[in-house]
């Protein structure tokens, strides 16, 4: 019994966060959010956003997190009367199907159709692919449909960035749509990482030779050729690249390689299911004593089994990689977890935890974004839905170019493309066989990287 | 030398054996052999005779050809690093060879004896990986081996007598229950039989042991530098990969030429009816010869698990692939032909990939079985029936 009053309590916190951010969000609107602002409390009638999110099949670990995620923003706002008089109607919608046994581009190209033909519908929250998003784009920007989505780190998406041209990246930016879009992201991208992976590489760990090598697959090969442009901008050599497959086993003919050509730093883009950590390994086997670099791929557990698993039981130390900041370490976050904790408390596990997968609070930021969105479109509206659901939509994407959010995340707010501004990432180095945070560094929109405090 | 038989006719002794489904053979022992440069027919060598030419001269001396090609990329590595970087790529490639050759073995051996491309092969390889893991870990052989010299030696031979004994088993009994009814079926049967098996056992090894890299513990057992020259460090670790493969295969060469057993797989291999009609037990005989494949492949698994210290569940796949390439290059049935052939793919997989870039290694051995399957589908060395088994 106490313990419920205390979640209460938390959730009630929460809420209060939410309200006083948002009080600072929209100027326009009365800051009195606990009444649902001045010209609110007259809003009448239902307005609806949805989640399109992969829930079941191989993605059933992924998706379902930052769908409650979502859905406790939504359920928060209903029961704080964020839009005063008007209530939210939510619609959560699974972009998998059994024939890909998860995440589906088909499936989510026929949702977000479904969604923008519902006129009530003004908002989505997703997808979690990138693959997902190349088909969503279109439909969403066509219909004027707002979509913000908690996961897809693909830079190809909205910048034409040189890389996105590449063959050898698998972003098929011919499908790209053209026109001006509707899409927006709370995580930062490949492109965001990259750039401070370069800078670490050159101004951190002072190597100024690198041997790269990755593991065939969209998200490491595009990071690890993303790397190499930016490292050489930034003075670096790549003396080296081997690009092998997933499953490769043994590296000693690429490290072999790398000592001849005088490599400083070996830069491994991929994940630790693709090698990261036997690369490790097998720099050890060869004597190599040089520092590894990757991104967030290789940034957990399986590495450092991996790295210790060869005749050093100690290669791991030293090691290397950027990963996104630990959200739940952040102050900002606590609230949500707690209220996430406290809602979803009856769900199986792991689904009752919001710390079980990264994503949960990019799901609850993106659909209170889409929120307060909506409120400011309600508010320079006289408080009410205008009549004309294309005119609404526009309201809330024009109102999401504004967006000053401070959320579990920290303080998002979004660039002239869509991506958000809030990019940081952590660099986390091995000591005494754990990732231990180092440095946070973020990179600003002219690609000038700096650390955050 | 007769080469201008047409590839359909039957063999004659197979022929004595009319009940070991000739009919149904798919492709028979010429279909294997040399063809000779003008064999395809008159309109085709007035046609194209300078092609016709071209291709006589390249499957005449295609090992001498192959052999150069070799050689200059051994040179360009020495070009583009020197000759620290051929030497330790020499290394690199002796060793992956040794880990090729004990797979390819049991490949060659299984195609000499039933002609069955064995592809659940390379998982029996894995799995080995992981009962050598069980075997060490319920015996605490780990702890054994790093107590000192003594104790290497005796955690060696348990674990490798043991080890080779239950591959041994798991071969024979994938035999028995998968292939001997089959024998005599059309040889597809058979043949998508082995993938199947492949995939058992692959999924067998999923759910038990998931989808990570499984530390063997096995990493440290050996370590230390056994010499070093001209900057290439060449550790005991190596010497022993390369070593027991060696010791392994020359064995196996005196088990088949020297002992009765080795006899009766020689003559099963020959003409399974023939051997019948002399009295010798079919059964037993090619169970042997799983069993002893299977046992060379868990030699192999050890080895392997030795020099790297990671095991996983897909591990032979891609190791077995490579391996059964091996074999067809060294002539596919001929043991010392998958040996050498072993030791050529380990060698062309690392110069290869050192020189043309690491995305290419593969390729490139896969360019080498479609070129050897072009101008020599017999391989290097041949199908000696005589010392095939």
């Amino acid at each position: 019994m106490q313990k419920r009053t205390v979640g209460l309590l938390s959730v009630s916190g929460a809420i209060l966060v939410a309200a006083v951010s948002a009080c600072g969000t929209s100027s326009s609107s009365s800051p009195s959010a606990s009444s649902g602002g001045g010209g609110l409390a007259s809003c009448k009638g239902t307005i609806s956003v949805a989640t399109d999110l992969p829930l079941t099949g191989g993605d059933a670990t992924d998706g379902p997190f930052p769908q409650r995620g979502a859905q406790l923003a939504v359920e928060q706002a209903n029961s704080n009367h964020t839009l005063g008089g008007c209530t939210l109607n939510y619609t959560s919608k699974d972009d998998s199907s059994v024939a890909q046994n998860g995440h589906d581009p088909a499936q989510g190209a026929q949702n977000m159709t479904a969604l923008a033909q519902d006129p009530s519908v003004v908002g989505v929250v997703g997808p979690f692919n990138s693959s997902v998003a190349l088909t969503e784009i279109p439909v969403a920007s066509q219909n004027h449909l707002a979509m913000i989505s908690p996961a897809n780190t693909n830079p190809c998406l909205t910048v034409a960035l040189a890389v996105c041209s590449d063959p050898t990246v698998n972003i098929p930016t011919n499908s790209l749509y053209k026109g001006p879009h509707t899409y927006f992201r709370v995580i930062a991208t490949d492109n965001d990482q990259s750039q401070i992976l370069a800078y670490i590489a050159t101004k951190v760990v002072n190597a100024t030779k690198a041997y790269v090598i990755d593991d065939q697959q969209a998200y490491g090969h595009g990071l690890a050729v993303l790397f190499a442009k930016y490292y050489q901008a930034d003075g670096g050599t790549v003396v080296g690249n081997a690009s092998l497959p997933s499953n490769t086993k043994t590296f000693a003919t690429q490290m072999s390689d790398a000592q001849s050509k005088g490599a400083q730093l070996i830069f491994f883009g991929g994940t630790s299911g693709d090698g990261c950590g036997l690369v490790r390994r097998d720099m050890g086997a060869a004597g190599l004593n040089l520092p590894i670099l990757g991104g967030d791929g290789c940034q957990d557990e399986k590495f450092i089994t991996d790295a210790n698993s060869g005749s050093k039981t100690t290669q791991a130390e030293g090691s290397q990689a950027t990963s996104a900041p630990d959200v739940t370490k952040l102050s900002s976050s606590t609230a949500f977890y707690a209220a996430y904790a406290q809602r979803f408390a009856s769900d199986p596990k792991p689904y009752n935890d919001a710390k079980n997968e990264p994503y949960s609070p990019y799901g609850y930021d993106a659909m209170n974004i889409l929120i307060q969105a909506i409120k400011t479109a309600l508010t320079s509206n006289g408080g009410q839905p205008p009549s004309d659901s294309t005119k609404f939509r526009d309201a809330v994407v024009s109102a999401l170019r504004n967006t000053a959010w401070d959320g579990a995340l920290g303080h998002t707010t979004f660039d002239s493309n869509g991506d958000t501004t809030n990019t940081g990432f952590t660099l986390y180095k091995v000591a005494s066989g754990a990732w231990t945070g180092v440095n946070t560094y973020a990179v600003d929109t002219s690609g000038k990287v700096s650390v955050k405090s | 030398m007769n080469n201008e038989t047409e590839p359909a006719a039957e063999p004659a002794p197979r022929a004595v054996g009319a009940q070991v489904a000739t009919p149904y053979r798919l492709v028979s022992e010429e279909g294997l052999a040399p063809r000779a440069p003008t064999g395809g027919g008159a309109a085709a060598r007035r046609v194209l005779p300078a092609f016709r030419a071209a291709y006589g001269f390249t499957s005449q001396y295609f090992p001498a050809i192959l052999l150069v090609a070799i050689a200059l990329t051994i040179l360009g590595v020495y070009h583009s690093g020197g000759l620290t970087l051929m030497g330790q790529q020499v290394r690199n490639a002796l060793v992956l060879g040794a880990i090729y050759a004990l797979i390819a073995i049991g490949y060659t051996m299984v195609y000499g004896i039933i002609e069955l491309i064995n592809f659940a092969h390379g998982d029996v390889f894995a799995l080995s990986g992981f009962y050598a893991i069980v075997i060490a870990e319920a015996l605490g052989l780990d702890k054994l081996a790093t107590s000192g010299l003594g104790g290497l030696l005796v955690a060696l031979i348990v674990l490798f007598t043991l080890s080779m004994i239950a591959a041994g088993l798991t071969g024979m009994l994938i035999e028995r229950v998968a292939y001997r009814r089959l024998r005599d079926a059309p040889r597809v049967a058979p043949l998508i039989t082995a993938i199947g098996v492949s995939f058992l056992i692959e999924g067998f090894l999923l759910v038990f042991f998931g989808p990570d890299n499984v530390a063997t513990n096995k990493a440290n057992w050996i370590t230390g530098n056994a010499f070093s020259a001209g900057g290439v460090a060449v550790g005991f670790k190596d010497i022993f990969v390369v070593g027991i493969a060696l010791v392994l295969m020359f064995a196996l060469g005196a088990f088949v030429r020297g002992t009765k057993l080795g006899k009766a797989m020689r003559s099963t291999a020959q003409d399974r009816a023939a051997a019948l009609l002399c009295g010798i037990n079919i059964n037993r005989t090619i169970a042997l010869t799983f069993f002893i494949g299977s046992a060379l492949a868990a030699a192999g698994a050890i080895v392997y698990s030795i020099n790297y210290g990671d095991v996983q569940w897909n591990l032979g796949f891609r190791l077995g692939i490579i391996a059964f390439t091996a074999a067809v290059l060294g002539g596919i049935g001929n043991i010392v032909g998958a040996g050498i052939g072993g030791f050529l793919i380990g060698i062309i997989y690392v110069f290869g990939g050192s020189l043309a870039g690491g995305e290419w290694a593969e390729s490139l051995i896969f360019a080498v079985l479609v070129l050897i399957l072009t101008f020599r589908p017999v391989g290097l060395f041949g199908i000696d029936v005589g010392t095939r088994a």
